[in-house]
């Protein structure tokens, strides 16, 4: 009897030790159980993973499109100076030292005319910088190209202070009204900062700030009138286009 | 008693090892609750064996359906999106050291009375 017992007991033992060792064969790398959320994030990650391709593959293309011009440049079919030229203006243009011009809105924003007083404190009643701030961040999400205010381009260094009762834009001070003009699918920003709870429309219905947007089919940007120069930043050389 | 049972495993091991079968991965969560759940079984039935009152049919039963039910939880949990698995390791861990403390005792006090 006790013979067969331990003989029961050896063979299950085998037969355990035979899953354990195909487990171990399996070499699972870790024992996180796949449940469907985790299924849909990795599905997801592909997705994304998959149209980053596709853009390095476009980029890819581009790449091999301009190979094939300079190559053809340097074989001399075509003027080097043309293709200069015309790289030169591309450049002028992403770095904001042309005019632009194109369809867009503009916005009108000046102090709570009113004389009664809407807030506990005076400062609800006037533009802050802060305010402008938030209004460029819903136009740029909206795809704003390019955008201005009171006439100062604003630049991906341009500073937006409050200083007292106006406000300092490239170096320069601009008082109220403030006209922020922006240049892009008009529809698109003209809802980014007039539809229902967006910044704007809080800005004009609860604390009565000035705030008339417009949609315009010709809106001009002027160019920056500053300069770049890079003190402390150097290239580091690495990933250069 | 408790050295067939080691042998045992490790023969299995070896036998493992030999045989080209190998199972789809995405069952190996339950496949490895399973082997916890037999795993217990296996010593439970030792710890019986010393003890006397050894009884084939309650040792069959646990080790399949003990790891039948293991599986299966594990199963429903993936499908609600809840760990249920972790039922089944904490409930068979723990019981796994209570067998194996009742056989060290047992073992190392053979020939004494506690």
């Amino acid at each position: 009897m006790k013979n067969k017992n331990k003989f029961i007991i050896g063979i299950f033992s085998i037969i355990i030790g035979i899953t354990i060792a195909i487990q171990l064969k399996a070499n699972v790398e870790a024992y996180v159980p796949a449940t469907i959320q985790s299924i849909q994030d990795t599905l997801k990650e592909i997705d994304i993973v998959k149209s980053e391709i596709n853009e390095l593959n476009k980029i890819i293309e581009e790449r091999e499109e301009e190979l094939k011009t300079l190559e053809q440049i340097a074989e001399g079919d075509e003027n080097i100076i043309e293709v200069l030229n015309s790289e030169k203006q591309k450049i002028m243009i992403n770095s904001g030292y042309t005019k632009l011009e194109g369809p867009g809105i503009s916005i009108k924003m000046y102090d709570n005319p009113d004389s009664e007083v809407v807030g506990f404190d005076i400062d609800d009643d006037i533009i802050h910088d802060l305010d402008i701030l938030n209004i460029l961040n819903d136009l740029r999400i909206a795809g704003a190209e390019a955008i201005s205010i009171n006439g100062q381009r604003v630049m991906s260094t341009s500073e937006i202070k409050c200083h007292g009762p106006i406000l300092r834009i490239n170096d320069k001070s601009v008082g109220t009204p403030f006209i922020i003009e922006a240049i892009g699918d008009p529809q698109l920003l003209m809802a980014s900062v007039n539809a229902p709870n967006t910044y704007g429309q809080i800005l004009k219905n609860v604390y009565y700030i000035g705030f008339e947007p417009k949609i315009e089919d010709k809106v001009t940007i002027p160019a920056y009138d500053g300069d770049f120069t890079f003190t402390y930043a150097k290239p580091k050389g690495e990933g250069d286009i | 008693m408790m050295v067939v049972a080691l042998i045992g495993i490790l023969i299995g091991g070896i036998i493992g090892f030999l045989l080209p079968y190998t199972y789809n991965t995405a069952y190996s969560l339950y496949i490895s609750i399973a082997i916890l759940a037999c795993l217990d079984s296996v010593f439970g039935g030792v710890k019986a064996n010393l003890e006397g009152n050894f009884n084939v049919k309650i040792f069959l039963s646990g080790f399949f359906g003990n790891s039948l039910l293991a599986a299966l939880l594990a199963y429903i949990g993936d499908r609600l999106g809840v760990p249920l698995y972790y039922a089944a390791i904490f409930t068979f861990g723990s019981r796994l050291f209570d067998n194996f403390a009742s056989i060290r005792r047992l073992i190392l006090f053979k020939n004494k009375s506690v």
